[in-house]
């Protein structure tokens, strides 16, 4: 082995590890986030896989003539429902609908959100003052009541609501990466940066943003759990779907209420769905915000 | 002092115009003609043409503003409900106080077991109540408030039968409505039996209502004492040889304290967001179930003032929140 070639191994081992690296490593040791890892994983297998998994449609009744409630039994887990569906397929297909409503809502409040957060934290002045005061008067209605006001406004349906949850998510976003924006823009490596004449964007794109971004990802995650309630408030309220077939679990809640008496678990597996893969994100964004929290960098 | 109050107050100003405004783009946002959107579909056309004329429908948008304002603001007329053909100011009132007494018998719930919960899980840091009132209250968090609220009608109303499932008083008990607070009605009218069957039909609300409050007071709470009991002057008060529970009450809960009410502030938020789908499940006749109906119904006068004024109400809580917690945290009362 040459001299260079031994170097290089040297230096490859001193190398600093990154942040990410570092952040998954106390991540992998936290039993919180593993166990909400399994969570999510779950959830997300069984929306991928539903039709592999589910050993019915999510429409389909599972047993010709019966057209009634059916406790859990062997054949099926978790019984029939009012319309003789089988519970257990209706909700792996479910798992469907959480998550597209989940990940498209938060992605829209994010990508809007970041967008104007960091053009008000970077640009600062009027622009600044304006975009955060509409963020302000955004947040004083309070989340589900701006949502239904939204989809007052587009009509119900599954699409509205996501509109309506990612629209709820947007001044969150915008508040939180203008504040990091601002934190950062004052830090010593920018001004570093600035000194020996790093172009503004440069600054922004490669030395504020990467470190302003593990806040966001951490609300993030814990956007996700809290959109995947709210879709399911909204829904149970009845303004998801418009087909009340639509196996989305809050639109499932709101069918069970009427058969609490003799069906219970009609209710209560659906919901316990909801926890599950709402404690899941929960899990994974404490974990990551523990990990990723920079004054607890070194330590593990 | 007062100039952070008056300060509070003037950014006060913004917030609502911007409110006023959201909610007069929204009416113009739905579809059809807002004459029609605010009359609904049955209009007589000389309805419509007295409501256009009201509202000033055939101006410039900025005056078509100004005289919303003038309406809803100085004369305090929300219009009238498509369904109900009543004012909205008279359901408003009914309304209401419903809610109110929900959520503050769901702040009561949280505040009153959180803070004790949150306290001794902190005293015995790493313990097996530490231990579960973490994972209670992670769960907490994970579940919806109507889920929540409808296991607990299922087992203490539907199975136990020791709750009422539905509505704020029985059908038979005849309570004449004063404030609308019913547990105040009921207690002016010395009406013992009413009372009773009015805190009967608050309890499981109120514990759905307050679950997840709860949760966030009991973890705020914990981490608040963890941290006050390492200050200096915890250890000066114990080396000093005050006793423990004088430490306790005076040095470190006293402190702790303070991020704690702001937390019950940012609570209000969410209390009214889950009130709209606690009142549901238990079908309670108060601001949620009235604007979810208004939705159905497409009675948009009942869901642009339910909107807007639970909005305020919102807003005045959080600025409550804000000069109570200035005059409690000694340091931002002589920073300003």
């Amino acid at each position: 082995m040459s001299v260079a070639e031994l170097e290089s191994r040297e230096i490859q081992l001193e190398a600093p590890s990154g942040l990410g690296s570092e952040a998954w490593r106390r991540l992998r040791r936290n039993p919180g986030a593993i166990i909400g890892f399994i969570f999510v994983l779950a959830f997300v297998f069984a929306a991928v896989f539903a039709p592999l998994i589910a050993p019915y449609g999510p429409l389909d009744q599972a047993k010709a003539g019966i057209l009634d409630t059916q406790s859990p039994s062997a054949d099926y887990w978790f019984g029939l429902d009012e319309l003789g569906r089988d519970e257990f397929s209706r909700v792996i297909y479910g798992a469907r609908y959480s998550l597209l409503i989940g990940v498209v809502s938060v992605a829209v409040g994010l990508s809007i959100g970041l967008l104007l957060g960091a053009i008000a934290g970077y640009v600062g002045g009027f622009i600044d003052s304006l975009i955060m005061r509409v963020m302000d008067i955004m947040l004083s209605v309070p989340g589900l009541l701006l949502a239904i006001g939204i989809v007052a406004a587009l009509g119900q349906g599954l699409w509205q609501i996501m509109v309506a949850v990612g629209v709820t998510n947007i001044p969150i976003f915008a508040r939180l990466l203008r504040g990091s924006v601002l934190a950062q823009r004052e830090s010593d490596f920018v001004l570093a940066a600035r000194a020996v004449g790093v172009r503004r964007r440069v600054i922004l794109a490669s030395h504020i943003l990467p470190n302003a971004i593990s806040p966001v990802i951490v609300q993030g995650t814990l956007a996700l759990a809290t959109a995947i309630i709210d879709v399911a408030g909204l829904g149970f309220l009845g303004l998801g779907p418009q087909d009340p077939a639509t196996p989305e679990w809050g639109t499932m809640l709101a069918g069970s209420d009427r058969y609490l008496q003799s069906a219970p678990y009609l209710a209560i597996i659906p919901g316990l769905a909801i926890v599950v893969s709402v404690l899941g994100f929960n899990l994974i964004g404490d974990g990551l915000r523990e990990a990723l929290d920079p004054k607890l960098r070194g330590r593990s | 002092m007062l100039r952070f109050i008056v300060r509070r107050l003037l950014l006060l100003v913004p917030i609502l115009l911007g409110l006023s405004i959201l909610v007069f783009v929204f009416i113009r946002a739905l579809p059809g003609s807002p004459a029609e959107s605010l009359l609904g579909e049955r209009a007589t056309p000389e309805a419509i043409a007295q409501v256009r004329e009201q509202y000033g429908l055939d101006d410039p948008i900025y005056i078509q503003y100004a005289k919303y304002l003038e309406t809803t603001v100085a004369e305090f007329d929300l219009g009238v409900s498509i369904v109900s053909r009543r004012d909205v100011t008279a359901e408003l009132k009914e309304r209401f106080p419903a809610t109110v007494e929900l959520a503050l018998a769901a702040m009561l719930f949280s505040v009153g077991l959180g803070i004790p919960l949150g306290f001794f899980a902190a005293k015995r840091y790493g313990g097996i109540v530490d231990h579960t009132s973490l994972v209670a209250s992670l769960i907490g968090i994970s579940i919806p408030i109507f889920f929540l609220a409808l296991v607990l009608k299922y087992v203490f109303a539907v199975r136990l039968g020791w709750f009422p499932s539905v509505g704020r008083i029985d059908v038979l008990i005849d309570l004449e409505p004063r404030t609308n607070f019913y547990v105040i009605d009921a207690i002016i009218a010395r009406d013992w039996t009413a009372l009773r069957d009015v805190l009967e039909h608050l309890v499981l609300p109120a514990v759905a209502l307050g679950s997840i409050p709860l949760a966030i007071v009991a973890r705020i709470t914990r981490a608040a004492v963890l941290d006050v009991q390492n200050e200096d002057y915890v250890r000066t008060a114990r080396a000093k040889g005050l006793s423990p529970r004088i430490v306790d009450s005076r040095h470190v809960l006293r402190n702790a304290l303070l991020p704690v009410s702001t937390i019950i502030g940012l609570q209000t938020g969410l209390l009214l967001s889950g009130a709209v789908l606690t009142e549901t499940v238990f079908a309670r006749p108060g601001m949620g179930t009235w604007l979810t109906d208004a939705i159905f119904n497409r009675d948009y006068p009942v869901l642009q003032a339910g909107i807007l004024f639970l909005s305020i109400v919102f807003v005045l809580v959080n600025l409550v929140v804000d000069i109570s917690y200035a005059i409690i945290n000694p340091r931002i009362r002589y920073s300003s």
